[in-house]
């Protein structure tokens, strides 16, 4: 028989909707939905978005890693062995031993699952892979405007007369969002694209700002340095509800144009014009994602796009905001479910007494675990050292996202313990002690939560292969193999019940509420009547007084910069068609025929330097590792530059330089030098 | 008038959809998007009011369907391909097992449930819509005039402003 169900894409943040179509149970394909945010539009990975359900390779069975390899065990024996071992590694070292890497790819329920394990074991050493993707947007924007979000929703896009698209490349990154971007132009607004890169979103701009890698806040102030200067701001935006202009004043009054040209390699003049269109069109919106947040300076690069909104009051009004690009289907539920080391669920600090103990009291504990834990880099070096003895990895696959692939494994083989629970055996799987195989988005229930703050509910529309198991099942199991209070979920909407309890933004966000509207709802949502909040800051900001901080910052170079061992900039960036670690779009035989092969971007100088011909095979070194791949002569990409779509496994060469405050490494910068191999 | 396949070379982002969605309907893509420096085109058949592959096919095996789509009679097709030859486009293709012509039937299996072409369905930027040409000028004519009432307010605004 022929079904429809609406399933939820599994792929990047965006949050789109379409029909999963089955015969007798088993996935067939997709069929547009007439509406979601996507009003029934698809990229190619959301088209192929069912290939990966019923691939061979999915885990069927837990395994056990033994002399001899992986042998497959019960659930029972997988669980009691594991539980064991966790309790045994916690008594001998202590919680702080233990390590929980949590999933941008798993629902809220199983986000807030995994965390209250690690909370209630007594460690805050939980994250997920925003650490890599958006940790300097959560920082940068908490101190600036209070929330770390998407301030507007995508319906604020067409309505906007300017669009900032920074570090950012909608087109293969979000190509459904690039709608509601073209919709914009067609209503006359403008759009400038700062990006290294001439991506496929340059084709669409009307200004390109072709920065040198890692030297935003140089752009970013030179262009607020000429927004004063012409007195362009909005004087009363600024009066009323920011604190802090003078100090950028003075930070920015070096930051001359002609100065920026110098460090960014951008012409003063079109630095002047971008500041000046920006300024001046009533409304405009700072688009960003990784190009701007994975960088040393990331969390004060994002300060800084945020004053520039700020001054000129381009937040919380109609057509107006900041939107932080979520790169995967929940990385803004995995935060907001407190899959982070220093908050509990709806960001509320482990540091807060009074906070604290309202949480404690709710999983029926005297206290909780008050110390700020370990970040995922920091865990992994902890490993390295020996004094992290445990990891547990839901859903991610660190051995190809994280940065200084080698660094990694060695860390990984250096552990006591280490469970892997996925849907694929993974690079990372494939070290593991123990494998626990999970159920694909089509297979369970729960919430995720989308770019634009967007919780929507994802229902089941298949059976998992074999003895998968939902996430938030596995952890319901564990929870109670370690003897945890309060475990005893019998169904995933339990946990979303205890969610609007515990964090205040999803109040009124129940799992009746989101099987109904199917459109989802917006946090914050304080309670069950109200309609969601589409736009943040419209009176008052997030912040203790309402008023948002305006937080100069200095240019500083990225940590490594080119000499004669090194003389390139390595870069990365995503393709459309394959996402992050392959580990889904490349189960897709229409997406894996498409966008096939590694390959490596380089300016048509600087390959007729080296004799490197478009196709020609070569080698990529950096002070972490090498690299073989094709490369690709174009002019996409300027002299000095190279460019690697990540996917491939391109982070044995990224640096794993952190930001101070955001702990985010500096993938988007490194230096290399290219070595010609010849043959094709 | 009936509703045809347009293309907006001014709107394709090379994304591919229209590819894999064609792949994922028919077995085979029927539809091809050639990127270039800047612009990216998606090339499929456009069903032509005076299609020169009608008129060349020596058994009839290619006609207009009810909807004013040009489809092949698979029964019909001997193989010989002088459509291809003859297509301004180049696009009827060989099917690598039947080793006959095939082209875009414009998902003639989705038009008759009252569905779109599924190219068209998931085109996330509109570069592919399938619609009446006076409906979708129509809609082009309002939108162009609405933004010529919004220059002159702004306008007004502005003269009001210095006035």
């Amino acid at each position: 028989m022929e079904e429809f169900k609406i399933g939820l894409c599994p792929y990047c943040g965006m949050g789109c909707r379409f029909y999963i179509k089955t015969l007798n149970g088993q996935p067939i394909g997709i069929e547009p939905y007439p509406g979601g945010v996507n009003e029934g539009k698809l990229c190619p990975k959301g088209v192929a978005a069912v290939d990966f359900l019923r691939h061979e390779d999915r885990l069927k069975k837990p395994l056990k890693r033994t002399e001899n390899g992986f042998v497959e065990i019960s659930w029972e024996q997988a669980i009691k062995e594991i539980a064991e071992k966790l309790l045994e590694i916690r008594e001998k070292y202590g919680p702080d031993a233990l390590g929980f890497f949590s999933s941008a790819r798993c629902s809220n329920e199983e986000n807030y699952l995994l965390q209250k394990i690690a909370r209630l074991l007594g460690t805050n050493n939980v994250d997920h892979c925003a650490r890599l993707c958006h940790a300097s947007t959560v920082v940068g924007l908490a101190q600036t405007v209070g929330a770390a979000a998407q301030s507007g929703s995508y319906t604020d896009i067409p309505k906007a007369k300017v669009l900032l698209i920074w570090g950012y490349n909608p087109s293969e990154t979000h190509p459904v969002l690039m709608r509601y971007i073209l919709r914009a132009r067609d209503n006359g607004a403008k759009i400038i694209v700062v990006d290294p890169r001439k991506t496929r979103t340059v084709w669409f701009a009307d200004m390109h700002l072709q920065l040198k890698p890692g030297t935003d806040i140089a752009l970013a102030n030179a262009m607020m340095h000429v927004i004063i200067e012409e007195r362009l701001y909005d004087r009363e935006f600024i009066m009323n509800r920011t604190k802090g202009f003078e100090k950028l004043i003075a930070v920015v009054q070096k930051y001359t144009p002609e100065y920026a040209e110098k460090i960014t390699g951008v012409p003063a003049k079109l630095i002047r014009e971008a500041a000046i269109t920006f300024a001046t069109a009533g409304r405009g919106i700072v688009m960003w994602a990784m190009g701007l947040t994975q960088h040393v300076t990331g969390a004060a690069n994002v300060k800084a796009l945020a004053d520039l909104a700020l001054i000129c009051g381009y937040v919380g009004r109609e057509g107006t905001g900041l939107f932080p690009m979520r790169g995967q289907n929940n990385v803004q539920g995995a935060c907001d479910m407190a899959a982070l080391p220093n908050v509990f669920p709806g960001y509320q600090k482990v540091t807060d007494d009074e906070k604290r103990k309202r949480v404690a009291e709710i999983w029926g504990v005297e206290d909780l675990p008050s110390k700020p834990g370990l970040t995922i880099p920091e865990m992994i070096d902890a490993a390295a050292k020996g004094e992290l003895k445990a990891l547990y990895i839901m859903g991610e696959n660190p051995i190809v996202s994280d940065p200084n692939t080698e660094h990694v494994i060695e860390a990984l083989k250096n552990l006591e313990l280490l469970v892997v629970q996925d849907i694929f055996l993974t690079e990372t799987a494939e070290l593991a002690h123990y494998v626990l195989p999970a159920a694909a988005y089509a297979e369970k229930e729960g919430s995720f939560t989308a770019s634009e703050r967007r919780v929507q509910w994802n229902f089941k529309a298949i059976e998992p292969p074999g003895e998968a198991k939902p996430d938030w099942v596995i952890l319901t199991m564990l929870g109670k193999a370690l003897g945890l209070p309060k475990f005893d979920y019998s169904d995933v909407e339990d946990i979303t019940r205890e969610i609007t309890l515990v964090a205040p933004q999803y109040r009124g966000i129940t799992s009746e509420r989101l099987k109904r509207e199917v459109m989802g709802v917006q946090w914050p949502c304080p309670s069950e009547d109200h309609p969601g909040t589409p736009r943040l800051h419209v009176e008052r900001f997030a912040t203790p007084d309402g008023k948002a901080n305006i937080i100069p910052v200095e240019f500083k170079p990225p940590a490594e910069e080119p000499d004669e061992e090194y003389p390139f900039i390595l870069t990365t960036f995503r393709i459309v068609g394959q996402y992050h670690t392959l580990t889904m779009s490349n189960r897709s035989e229409s997406l894996k025929k498409r966008w096939s092969s590694p390959y490596a971007q380089i300016s048509p100088e600087d390959a007729k330097k080296m004799g490197i011909q478009d196709g020609e095979m070569i080698r990529i070194v950096t002070r972490r590792g090498s690299y073989t791949c094709r490369a690709a002569v174009t002019e996409d990409v300027p002299e000095g530059v190279i460019a690697v779509p990540w996917h491939w496994g391109a982070n044995i060469l990224t640096n794993d330089a952190l930001d101070p405050e955001a702990k985010i490494p500096e993938l988007k910068v490194a230096v290399c030098r290219v070595e010609k191999i010849g043959g094709c | 008038m009936e509703k045809k396949l347009f293309i907006n070379l001014g709107r394709c982002i090379a994304c591919r959809a229209c590819e894999v969605a064609c792949e994922k309907e028919h077995g085979i893509s029927f539809i091809t998007v050639y990127e270039f420096r800047d612009i990216a085109v998606p090339l499929n058949c456009r069903h032509c009011e005076k299609a020169p592959c009608i008129e060349v096919c020596p058994t009839k095996a290619i006609y207009r369907d009810e909807d004013g789509a040009v489809v092949i009679d698979e029964s019909k097709c001997i193989g010989c391909y002088m459509c291809s030859a003859v297509c301004p486009y180049a696009i009827p293709i060989v099917d690598p097992i039947k080793e006959l012509a095939v082209k875009c039937d414009l998902c003639a299996e989705r038009r008759k449930e009252g569905r779109d072409p599924l190219c068209a369905a998931v085109c996330p930027t509109d570069a592919i819509i399938y619609a009446d040409l006076n409906e979708l000028m129509e809609e082009k004519r309002r939108r162009k005039a609405e933004r010529i009432v919004e220059a002159q307010r702004k306008a007004v605004e502005t003269l009001a402003y210095f006035g």
